[in-house]
């Protein structure tokens, strides 16, 4: 076998420590200790359950559905900043599909996702089969290959306007004077090749998380499963389509589903870049979200903008979770 | 603390400082300023008034500090505890925005262009605060009074007008035969054509960020004689005459205008300025301000011409600011004070001097100060708000206005005609977006 | 996983290149970004410039960052409120993953659905009726209003995670314990959580990288400059009007990941581990 090996697998090492736990229990827990009423009580299964959930409700509760319900309510009344708002029904989402500029916003962010998701998985898949192998700087390597998704991303998309600016952007620098173009690339100043730029910048900064929960995937497959594989014939390309790709599929599909959620609603990037800009070609639903809020004071057209993703990522979150649920025979 | 071991410390600096203000404000006005402050006796604020005001990063870093020592001073001679807070410009909206719905926040916030239009529900009227120093003042450019005159009432005192003019090179326009700055558009256009040959275009910002790419937006359309709507806020924006001005950038891009110019906000003509890879652009005197200070080569060389005229004339758009009073304050009276001492003519007169050409005064009596003598290179800036329209010209500046800024219509016009959308179509584009925000 | 390699050529060919390749693009960004943190400002603004070195080092960008700011106090601000959100998410967390793993009662679907919907509520449409809350509750303007409101999107994640890590630990190993007379409580804190420790460490890895870079809650509820935090700070306060002050910028940027990265550093082996455990799940 190659010289690499597969992280011990966390079942086996708790399978493994069940004779010292249970000693543990045994030495630990009293027998037959009355219990109190309140001890009765988190007993039941379903008191219990409740108990521990608690918190966790509370806080979404309070600051999720609750302001969830409140943006809800502005997208369908007539709110400006500072003046009580009327309900109005549907108008505001009616003004927007006929809003040229928030049209141009829905196929970006549909585009800006589903380019960068597929890319981030690309990549995130090729760097996890990279790093899912024994070798002398794996800690080193595997922790600066997460660093751009570590640091602030408002502070790496500045660095990156620095690295696009139109007067001195060094990859243009570059590429000058490597002889390969003559007159500067606006990365930023073309419509199409801004969004391009964009969608470069977020799969710089989401692709080590695909690449470390991948390869936490990755880590999971048998690797006698591979061994026998290769006896059957399998070639590298075979037994990743066969083998592996199959068994990851479902943390595939989580982190792809995590990730295009927040793909989907992000803000900070574009924001920071080009807001929204030149001539309106980049807006996401999230920028233009915030700048007819914001700036134009209306803050119940803004949340009706917000709001048009929704329904589609529900759609999308429950497809998938029913896929998982599928598959996984849970 | 007792009021009169107050009195007793601060006794010394409190007259003092009547004296220079009675000397600043004149003999003629009776009463006056000092006078009031004199009758009120000293400001008398509860112990532990707090004062919270809001401004902006100033793109000239200096007047910040200004502010911040003579807010400071306001504190110590009134008993109250001041905090000044900056945010960057394009932040600020969201502050704002929240302080305003959750009723709580800063009691003084600066508004730039016609915000208070904007906000006018949630600002106290300070009618006497603003013709009071009209008054005093040889009365507002038109320009302050449409921005913070609002339905019946001032929501908002005049604090400044930052006017941007043409930053040039001297140097480099003497080259191709320019001894001053182009008169006319055309002129302008001739002058770029040889700079840009030279690898010395002008430069101009037509990305998504509210100073500079409207600076040529609005002006260049009401100097050809288009504008967004009539007086009565019917949309007349295609018209032959905005086609002309769209056609004329256009041909000016592609002949004298450095092509990064779609990407770029309010920062990047000031770093290309400097670094020398543009001859000219608009801008606020920041460029020429941070010129004298870092990089005194480039400033020697650099002067400021007025915007040419176009057939219909010479326009400027400006950024006034004002300063708003918040009706959820709590210490309402306390911000009028703070105001009215601030606006008093020897307070004003020390920051308007560390701005050093970057502000105008909001009413007449500033354009003859001695400072606009010691530069000459400053007159343009003094000249220009009598210039300046606003945005939804010729209609008010109001919250329709801030629609179609906040939505970059004519900026993105411009730009989009830039790009290969022919003049026709991009005006018609422009026309149907307004026709929108005026519905 | 097993790979066969037919020699040093192709090993070289299909592994060590692609990996070097790999770490360069992704790491460019941040020698270019260390580079201009210790370049003088003459040759930043020098467009004719190598920008790959400089033959002046300075460390002005950086001083500058901690005298001419408060820097200092902001590394404090965010790492208090990174690990106080990230302490009370964890909590959350792994109470609500256990109870969604491992116990069975009638609405377990309906609220484990119900906790990942909320992660579809975008901050852009929450921010403004949030500032009201948060208002409510006097708290504007301090750390708690990002510490009770970074839970939010937070707790899913992190539940997530612990429910699939939960599932992977063998039920016999709590039956025993049962039997053994211990209380459902006993049983969860003395054997379940001691065993996903790996989980709740790359759960808390993960909930403190997300606290420690957020942006938006953390612009709208902080205003003094003593409160906020990293990225609000070096953004607004190095961002001036129309002049960006790249070289301390830079420094900020790399000054504010260093904690994180370091974190990484000694966990990132717990954090893909215990991933692997959830995975399974």
């Amino acid at each position: 076998m190659a010289d690499h090996r597969v992280e011990p697998i966390p079942a086996e090492t708790a399978a493994a420590s069940v004779v010292p736990v249970r000693a543990a229990v045994t030495a630990a827990v009293p027998r037959a200790r009355p219990l109190s009423r309140l001890g009765q009580l988190l007993e039941q299964e379903s008191f219990l359950a409740y108990a521990l959930l608690a918190p966790t409700l509370v806080i979404l509760t309070v600051f999720i559905a609750y302001p969830f319900f409140l943006g809800i309510w502005l997208s369908i009344s007539d709110k400006v900043v500072g003046r009580p708002g009327h309900f109005i029904g549907l108008q505001n989402f009616r003004v927007n599909l006929d809003d040229t500029i928030f049209l141009r916003a829905f196929q970006n962010t549909f585009i800006y996702t589903f380019v960068a998701t597929f890319f981030k998985l690309s990549f995130g898949m090729l760097a996890a089969l990279l790093l899912n192998h024994h070798f002398r700087w794996k800690r080193i390597v595997r922790a600066s290959m997460l660093l751009p998704w570590i640091i602030p991303t408002v502070l790496s998309t500045l660095a990156w306007q620095w690295m696009f600016d139109a007067t001195f952007s060094v990859f243009n620098w570059v590429l000058m004077n490597a002889g390969l173009i003559s007159r500067r690339i606006l990365w930023l100043g073309d419509g199409t090749l801004a969004m391009g730029s964009l969608i470069l910048v977020n799969v710089w900064r989401g692709m080590p998380f695909f690449a470390i929960t991948l390869l936490a995937g990755l880590q999971t497959v048998n690797p006698d499963l591979h061994e026998a594989a290769e006896i059957d014939g399998a070639n590298a390309w075979q037994r990743f389509w066969r083998v592996t790709l199959p068994l990851i599929k479902p943390i595939m599909l989580v982190v792809v589903l995590f990730s295009m959620i927040a793909t989907f609603a992000d803000f900070q990037l574009v924001y920071v870049l080009t807001r929204g800009g030149p001539y309106s070609s980049t807006h996401i639903f999230g920028t233009y979200a915030y700048e007819i809020a914001m700036r134009a004071a209306k803050l119940g057209q803004g949340a009706s903008i917000s709001l048009f993703l929704f329904p589609f990522l529900l759609v999308v979150i429950v497809l998938q979770l029913w896929y998982i649920r599928r598959t996984s025979g849970d | 603390m007792a009021r009169d071991e107050r009195d007793g410390q601060k006794g010394m600096d409190r007259r003092a400082f009547l004296k220079v203000a009675g000397a600043a404000t004149g003999a003629g006005f009776a009463g006056g300023i000092p006078g009031i402050v004199a009758a009120q006796k000293p400001p008398s604020f509860p112990k532990g008034t707090k004062l919270h005001i809001l401004e902006w990063v100033s793109f000239v870093p200096p007047s910040d500090q200004e502010f911040k020592r003579l807010a400071e001073e306001f504190g110590k001679l009134a008993g109250v505890d001041v905090t000044v807070e900056f945010i960057n410009m394009n932040d600020l909206n969201p502050r704002i925005a929240s302080a305003i719905e959750t009723k709580a926040g800063p009691d003084i916030i600066m508004m730039i262009s016609n915000w208070p239009h904007l906000y006018a529900d949630a600002l106290v009227d300070v009618d006497d605060l603003a013709e009071e120093i009209a008054k005093r003042d040889g009365g507002y450019y038109d320009l302050s009074k449409a921005i913070s005159f609002v339905g019946k009432s001032w929501k908002a005192v005049p604090y400044c007008i930052v006017t941007p003019t043409w930053a040039y090179r001297e140097d480099w326009f003497k080259e191709v035969g320019a001894t001053k700055f182009p008169e006319t558009w055309d002129e302008l256009r001739k002058v770029g054509t040889q700079l840009k040959k030279q690898g010395r275009p002008l430069g101009q910002a037509f990305g998504h960020s509210l100073g500079d790419p409207n600076g040529w937006a609005y002006p260049v359309t009401w100097g050809f004689g288009g504008m967004e709507v009539d007086k009565n806020q019917k949309v007349i924006i295609n018209s032959k005459e905005t086609v002309e001005a769209l056609k004329f950038t256009v041909a000016f891009w592609k002949d004298a205008l450095d092509e990064g110019g779609l990407a770029w906000d309010d920062t990047n003509n000031n770093r290309a300025y400097l670094a020398g890879t543009i001859s000219a652009t608009i801008n606020g005197a920041s460029i020429y301000f941070v010129a004298k200070r870092q990089f005194p080569d480039i400033a020697k060389v650099t002067n400021h011409g007025h915007m040419p005229k176009g057939p219909a004339g010479r326009f400027y758009l400006t950024f006034p600011q004002e300063h708003a009073i918040m009706k959820y304050s709590k210490n309402q009276q306390v911000a009028k004070e703070f105001i009215r001492w601030f606006m008093d003519r020897s307070q004003y007169d020390k920051w308007f001097v560390i701005n050093d050409g970057y502000v105008n005064g909001p009413a007449r009596y500033w354009e003859n100060h001695p400072m606009w003598q010691r530069d000459a290179k400053l007159v343009p800036f003094k000249e220009s708000p009598q210039f300046a329209r606003w945005p939804g010209f010729a209609g008010p500046p109001d919250r329709k206005a801030s629609e179609a800024l906040v939505k970059y219509i004519m900026v993105d016009m411009y730009a989009q005609a830039i790009k290969g959308m022919k003049p026709e179509d991009a005006a018609k584009w422009a026309e149907s977006e307004l026709k929108k925000v005026y519905a | 996983m097993a790979a066969r390699y037919g020699g040093p050529f192709k090993r070289a060919a299909t592994f060590h290149v692609p990996l070097v390749v790999m770490l360069g693009l992704t790491l460019f960004p941040f020698y270019w970004m260390f580079v201009t943190s210790i370049r003088p400002d003459t040759e930043l603004y020098n467009v004719r410039m190598n920008p790959f070195f400089t033959l002046h080092p300075t460390i002005k960008h950086f001083r500058d960052l901690f005298e001419l700011t408060m820097f200092s106090r902001w590394l404090w601000n965010t790492f208090f409120i990174a690990t106080v959100s990230t302490g009370v998410s964890l909590l959350c967390g792994l109470l609500a993953g256990y109870a969604l793993a491992r116990l069975q009662f009638r609405w377990a679907a309906a609220l484990g659905t119900g906790i990942f919907i909320t992660y579809l509520v975008p901050p852009t449409l929450l921010f403004i009726p949030l500032g009201d809350v948060v208002q409510t509750f006097g708290l504007a303007d301090t750390p708690w209003a990002l510490i009770l409101t970074y839970p939010t999107f937070l707790i899913p994640f992190c539940t997530w995670l612990l429910m699939g890590y939960f599932k992977t630990i063998p039920r016999e190993v709590e039956e025993c314990a049962r039997i053994d007379g211990a209380s459902r409580i006993q049983v969860m804190v003395r054997i379940s959580f001691p065993l996903a420790v790996p989980g709740i460490l790359s759960a808390g890895i993960f909930a403190f990288t997300l606290s420690w870079n957020e942006f938006l809650y953390a612009l709208v509820f902080l205003s003094s400059p003593q409160q906020k935090t990293i990225p609000i700070g070096v953004f607004t306060e190095l961002v001036r009007g129309d002049v960006f002050y790249w070289g301390p910028l830079m420094a900020g940027a790399l000054l504010g990941s260093i904690p994180v990265a370091l974190v990484y550093c000694f966990f990132v082996e717990h954090y893909v581990t215990a991933l692997t455990g959830a995975v399974k799940g």
